[in-house]
């Protein structure tokens, strides 16, 4: 099978890079081996939420503060702002609805009621100008009965500093009788496709009007529309108080959602999405990467111009780690990391952990290293890449936006 | 703030370990007042950090004839009294091409003589009883070895006393040891909860605290000269082996893998350390390279089984009272009446032994003490089972068919845990059996039975309880989902976001020195998760 370009991995990164490839008319595969990160997702896509332990208010202007190592950096500061347009515009014309400015962050509310700083949230969740005030005096927080994935009363604790009243009410919906039987079913996903019925909607509308006479707003887990994308608006519109809606344990339901809207718009674009397959090897020549082979295709061979690596970091297998070394798993690309363990961890978890800043080596132009020589068609994005903790510094989908973006760009100079 | 109580015990036991609540028990079977307290929960010490084996005695009967003929005594009684803690799995002496053979006529001899049946067994049949075993095994000695979950027992032994009248005290730490004059009277204690101090006061004092026995005596003004050992522990996400196996050959590094419920174990190493560094446990990268090197020697498949975490104890170990440099450490049991010793009236230590010997230790210090007391009567605990043991007891056991949990996995996994007292984990509406930790098939139910029932003060101390989070999710969203439950039991919310940074932190601990693999992917995926989405930290709360 011959395609213009190939991409390794179907989340964030691979989808954003297969998008932007496919809108400019190339003919793009991507070959994903498993869920990605987006499932997880809180909602917020990141940009630069915090440098040197500091809050960031313009991420814009606080990348000059990051090390000249750092994959935004290596982009090249002159473009990222142009390259955040991009990506929202790219992930609006996908169907995304988003709210955020790269020049200045928003907050949103985590469900132990922290507010976070982040750059676009997706329009089922609230942002908030301000982290010191919250808009309303008294909060019903509205749970499923038997729900144990929406915590109440740490949403009301978080509350408590914004000198908010928040009462906790529990509703019962007689469509999830049936998944309260099995005792691991009564899931976010499980709820969520209940709610993918219009006249569920209706009714527990109907119920969270009742229970919210006398409250300013309706918080809620963020449980509603998987394959509906316009659920969470209905609702929105059919409950009379504001709704805030906030994350449930994952999977998360507005995340399985972005992903199925960035997939599908991939494969209108005539993209070729192949999931539940794993690239396992590559053959090479001269520098190049020539074609790669994948566990459900056998002796099939993927041949492509140019191949982009959107593998993830270790939860997504992109980066493997054994007792005594690192490692590339699909073509044993050099690493940018310690291969001495000890030096992986610091032993306190909430510590920033050495090996979050793992991942591929790269050359100037984002093209991996082999050997220590750059295979010349073979390009890195996302979070396989090292250089960043993402975590700490709030930068997830920023660097994964951005670096794809970027490696489409050099891909179609 | 300070509190007196005024009640005088006629017994105060400290340490919440195997020692301590066999002895709260076996003293309130003989009907004393006693005042059982623990400066954390029950088995954080020596008895919740070792390999969990019944030791058939057979690894001591070449070095250290007495405690072989100990420990098969006590395996033979605890089959008994003990059942739902205990796994009758056997175990094998496995010689290597490297050991000698010529020890294992020995070790058969010297078993024999110790009381301690064996059976050698051929090669190649060893391996078809116990197929994960080195194939490349010389000779094979059967043993009576099993395995026994510590927590359990002595959550079982604790709310025996219970049931006999005791009182009992999580979290709270003696921080002195009252006198009146040469004879003690009493504990001041330090309530971690309250944060307050108070005093307790009984006619004795028996000092169960295990290594930290050393610094007990010192409040008290006398002097234990103790030697820590500390040794390492790999626990593996599955169950490799069926019976237990160990090295026949003199005791050694890493040569014991003890099956236990869906897990085995690794273990151990031995090194002496600094009393001051008993509170610090730390399981070092030679630790965890020296234990999969040896293991997989008894087990070649250990090499590709995922480790789901490390952690390291203490064993109590006593030096003789003439040899201050402790050449002469004993493995046995140490029974010490500071009467005799130190001319202090009123103070026991009981310390030493093994997890094992934790009855007889508890009846040999009981018998002391009652001694003391002037009171005339017969231990029991080798003949009276504990509560949840007793399978024999239908009416128990058709009550619990019928009230507990009515789904599958919880009712059978509950049951496991909690012996015929499962019965007790209440069927409330259909919710209580929603599940909380998938991979240990925990419910709601048992989660509030322990929160109600089982001094249950935090998420580690559930863990403990319940085994949420110990299994190959490692916690990660089950604590989570019970950090909600126990928010509803706890004042304060925040506190309990507290507890889930610490419970974190805690099993953090345990797979930082084994963190590659899976294990690395999960927790960068439960940092995401818990620090990203969440937007927990420890300080924010
Ligand atoms: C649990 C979690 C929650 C997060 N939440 C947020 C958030 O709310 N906001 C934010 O800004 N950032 C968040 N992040 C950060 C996140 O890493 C980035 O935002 C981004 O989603 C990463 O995208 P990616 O495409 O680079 O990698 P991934 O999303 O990890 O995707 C990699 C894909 O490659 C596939 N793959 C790997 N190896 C192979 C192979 N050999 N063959 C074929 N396919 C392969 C994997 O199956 C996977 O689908 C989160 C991360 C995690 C882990
Ligand atoms: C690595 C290792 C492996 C082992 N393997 C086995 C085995 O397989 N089989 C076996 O039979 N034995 C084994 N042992 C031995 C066994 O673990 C111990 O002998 C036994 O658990 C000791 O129990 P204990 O109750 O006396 O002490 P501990 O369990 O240590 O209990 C002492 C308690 O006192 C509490 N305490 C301390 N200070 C205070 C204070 N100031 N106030 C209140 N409370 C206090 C502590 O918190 C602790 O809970 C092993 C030991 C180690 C270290």
């Amino acid at each position: 099978m011959k395609f213009d370009n190939i991409i390794i991995g179907g989340g964030l990164s691979g989808l954003t890079c297969g998008i932007k490839l496919a809108e400019q008319g190339k003919k793009c595969a991507i070959v994903s081996s498993g869920q990605s990160a987006i499932h997880f997702f809180s909602g917020s896509f990141d940009l630069l939420s915090k440098v040197n332990e500091e809050e960031v208010t313009n991420p814009l202007e606080s990348m000059k503060a990051l090390p000249d190592t750092h994959p935004y950096k290596r982009v090249g500061l002159d473009k990222i702002e142009r390259l955040t347009n991009d990506a929202l515009h790219l992930l609006v014309r996908s169907g995304l609805n988003l709210t955020g400015q790269a020049d200045r962050n928003h907050f949103t509310l985590t469900p132990m009621g922290v507010m976070k700083p982040t750059w676009l949230t997706l329009s089922d969740f609230t942002s908030f100008d301000n982290k010191d005030s919250f808009p309303w005096k008294k909060a019903v927080i509205l749970n499923f009965s038997g729900f144990l994935d929406f915590h109440t009363l740490f949403i009301k604790d978080g509350l408590k500093k914004f000198d908010v009243q928040a009462q906790i009410k529990n509703v019962s919906m007689k469509q999830f009788e049936a998944i309260r039987k099995n005792p691991s079913e009564m899931r976010s996903t499980n709820i969520a496709k209940e709610f993918d019925k219009e006249n569920a909607i209706d009714e527990f509308a109907q119920k969270a009007n009742v229970l919210s006479d006398g409250f300013d707003v309706v918080i809620l887990p963020a449980v509603f529309g998987l394959f509906n994308k316009t659920i969470a608006d209905k609702l929105k519109e059919k409950i009379e108080k504001p709704v805030l809606l906030l994350p449930a344990i994952p999977p998360s339901v507005p995340g399985i959602r972005t992903q199925i809207t960035l997939r599908e718009r991939f494969q209108e674009l005539g993209g070729t999405y192949l999931l539940g397959d794993n690239v396992e090897e590559g053959v090479f020549e001269n520098g190049r990467l020539l074609e790669i082979r994948t566990n459900n295709h056998g002796d099939i061979k993927f041949e492509a111009d140019q191949f982009i690596l959107a593998s993830g970091s270790f939860y997504s297998k992109g980066i493997v780690a054994t007792h005594d070394k690192l490692y590339e798993p699909i073509f044993g690309l050099d690493i940018e990391g310690d291969s001495d363990r000890e030096k992986w961890f610091d032993e306190k978890i909430f510590n920033d952990q050495a090996f979050m800043r793992y991942g591929v080596k790269t050359d100037q132009n984002f093209r991996a290293m082999m050997n220590g020589e750059p295979v010349e068609n073979l390009y890195v994005a996302g979070s396989v890449l090292g250089g960043a903790n993402p975590l700490k510094e709030g930068s997830g989908a920023g660097i994964s936006l951005l670096t794809s973006l970027h490696a489409a760009e050099q891909i179609l100079k | 703030m300070n509190k007196n109580r005024s009640k005088e015990y006629d017994v105060i036991i400290i340490g919440g370990g195997a020692t301590g609540a066999g002895t709260a028990r076996d003293c309130a079977m003989r009907g004393l007042s006693v005042l059982l307290v623990e400066r954390h929960d029950f088995a954080t010490g020596a008895t919740g950090r070792n390999h969990g084996l019944l030791h058939s005695g057979a690894r001591y009967a070449v070095t250290d004839h007495e405690s072989a003929a100990e420990c098969i005594e006590e395996n033979m009684i605890l089959r008994k009294i003990a059942n739902h803690c205990i796994e009758e799995n056997n175990g094998l002496f496995l010689t290597l091409p490297e050991d000698d053979i010529a020890f294992q006529s020995q070790f058969v001899d010297a078993c024999s003589s110790a009381g301690i049946s064996t059976e050698i067994i051929d090669p190649k049949l060893a391996l078809r009883m116990e197929p994960s075993a080195n194939p490349d095994i010389i000779g094979a000695v059967k043993v009576p070895d099993g395995s026994v979950d510590p927590f359990r027992l002595t959550m079982s032994n604790a709310l025996d006393a219970k049931l006999h009248g005791a009182e009992i005290l999580t979290q709270h730490e003696v921080i002195d040891i009252l006198k009146d004059q040469d004879r003690v009277n009493g504990v001041e204690l330090f309530d971690h909860a309250k944060k307050e101090k108070v005093k307790y006061y009984g006619k004795i004092v028996c000092n169960a605290a295990g290594i930290w026995g050393h610094n007990i005596a010192k409040f008290a003004g006398v002097n234990i000269n103790m030697f820590p050992a500390k040794g390492s522990l790999l626990i593996f996400g599955h169950r490799v082996n069926k019976m237990v196996l160990n090295r026949c050959r003199k005791p050694a590094n890493a040569d014991i893998l003890v099956p236990g419920d869906t897990i085995c174990l690794i273990g151990t190493t031995s090194e002496r350390i600094p009393i001051e560094e008993i509170d610090n446990m730390y399981v070092s990268k030679d630790d965890v390279d020296v234990l999969i090197r040896e293991g997989v020697k008894l087990s070649p498949s250990l090499a590709t089984t995922r480790i789901l975490r490390a952690y390291a104890g203490v064993r109590p170990l006593v030096a003789a009272d003439n040899d201050p440099s402790g050449r002469s450490i004993s493995r046995g049991i140490v029974l010490m009446d500071h009467k005799e010793r130190d001319g202090l009236e009123g103070f026991i230590t009981i310390t030493g032994g093994k997890l094992m010997t934790y009855r007889l230790m508890a009846e040999e210090a009981t018998d002391l003490i009652c001694k003391k007391l002037d009171v005339d009567k017969k231990c029991e605990t080798a003949n009276i089972p504990l509560p949840g043991s007793d399978k024999s007891d239908e009416t128990l056991n058709n009550v619990s068919q019928k009230v507990y949990s009515v789904n599958g996995i919880t009712q059978k996994s509950a049951k496991d845990r909690h012996g015929s007292l499962a019965h007790k984990i209440a069927k409330g509406d259909e919710n209580e059996d929603s599940m909380v930790c998938e991979c240990e098939g925990v419910s709601i139910g048992e989660v509030k039975y322990a929160i109600n029932e089982l001094h249950v003060n935090n998420l580690i101390d559930l863990r403990r309880r319940t085994r949420v989070g110990m299994g190959t999710c490692q916690g990660e969203l089950c604590a989570c989902r019970a950090a909600g439950l126990l928010c509803e039991s706890m004042e304060e919310a925040g506190k309990a976001k507290d507890d889930l940074a610490n419970f974190l932190q805690e099993r953090w601990k345990g797979m930082s020195p084994i963190a590659w693999g899976e294990t690395i992917n999960e927790i960068q995926f439960t940092s995401w998760i818990y620090e990203g989405i969440y937007g927990l930290k420890p300080d924010n709360n």
